[in-house]
């Protein structure tokens, strides 16, 4: 009865020893098969995370190189509308220059060169002489300025002043008595024509 | 002859016993295998999530910087030329006449 007592225990421990190992080996299974699944998690969230990485960096790169350009461009503003104020100021102070010289004895030699300059372009003949309001008082010896006119160009020139007075701050417009051909030799005129060379010349000794 | 038979009943018995043990522990490797099969999608899925959300956080932080530097560019670039306008301003002042002369020259001659 010992001995079957014996052999009864040892089958139920054996059993029992068994089990547990079953038990064991499903969870250590288990573990693994769920670290597995982890480091799969784990591996594929990291090739979308290198491209997601890539895409922020690149984006980065390009945001970077875009503000450098738009600060450079904003730097470049400041300066260069510095420069044009000043450029500006340089232009209407000429112009109150020129102004006052109207008003001074200096003037008529000069405005008498500029109406037979425009008249030899224009090339001589009936011509007549728009000036503005001021200078249009001015004791001008028109004959003179044709007769002038007249040797340059080889033409007989006749010189008329007009009753229209342009608004300028001074100079003149030469023009055929047909209204063809026109010479704006005003000083307002200069300016606009010669603007960029202008411009040049005051940036050149301004910001010397 | 009694005894015998008895002790080979008691065996049996027992056999039986350790039959059903080893039947329960299959059953319930089963179900732990079965389980772990289970949460293996969510523990997948938590892991790429969570991996995920650090690229994530990185990325923002990557632009975050970035944005950063280039607010650091902007300023450095407009105060070079904040002082290249001073300079520009003393030059200007000093040479004002001079330039307003030339034009008076370009016009008048």
């Amino acid at each position: 009865m010992e001995s079957t007592r014996a052999i009864t225990e040892v089958i139920l421990q054996e059993a029992k020893k068994s089990a547990e190992h079953i038990i064991q080996e499903a969870q250590k299974s288990a573990e693994v098969m769920l670290e597995k699944q982890r480091q799969l998690g784990v591996q594929r969230a990291n090739e979308s995370a290198r491209l997601l990485l890539k895409k922020a960096e690149s984006e980065a790169e390009l945001t970077k190189l875009n503000s450098i350009a738009n600060a450079k461009i904003k730097a470049n503003w400041v300066i260069l509308s510095k420069k044009e104020t000043w450029i500006d100021h340089v232009v209407n102070e000429a112009k109150k220059e020129l102004k006052i010289l109207t008003q001074s004895k200096k003037y008529r030699p000069i405005l008498e060169k500029l109406i037979t300059e425009a008249g030899v372009i224009v090339g001589g003949k009936e011509l007549e002489v728009l000036l503005n309001e001021q200078d249009s008082a001015l004791p001008l010896k028109l004959g003179n300025l044709a007769k002038e006119i007249s040797e340059k160009t080889g033409f007989k020139t006749k010189l008329r002043l007009s009753k229209e007075k342009p608004k300028v701050i001074g100079g003149a417009i030469v023009r055929t008595t047909n209204g063809k051909v026109v010479m704006d030799n005003t000083f307002d005129d200069i300016l606009r024509r010669r603007e960029k060379e202008i411009q040049y010349k005051i940036a050149k000794i301004l910001f010397k | 002859m009694f005894v015998v038979l008895e002790a080979f009943k008691a065996i049996k018995e027992k056999h039986l016993e350790a039959k059903r043990i080893l039947d329960e522990a299959t059953a319930e490797a089963e179900k732990i295998k079965q389980d772990a099969t289970q949460r293996g999608t969510s523990v997948y899925e938590e892991a790429y999530r969570a991996t995920l959300s650090q690229a994530e956080q990185k990325a923002i932080e990557i632009k975050r910087k970035t944005v950063k530097v280039a607010e650091r560019d902007l300023e450095k670039f407009l105060s070079q030329a904040e002082d290249q306008a001073k300079e520009i301003e003393v030059k200007a002042e000093k040479n004002f006449q001079q330039a307003v002369n030339a034009v008076l020259n370009t016009i008048l001659h």
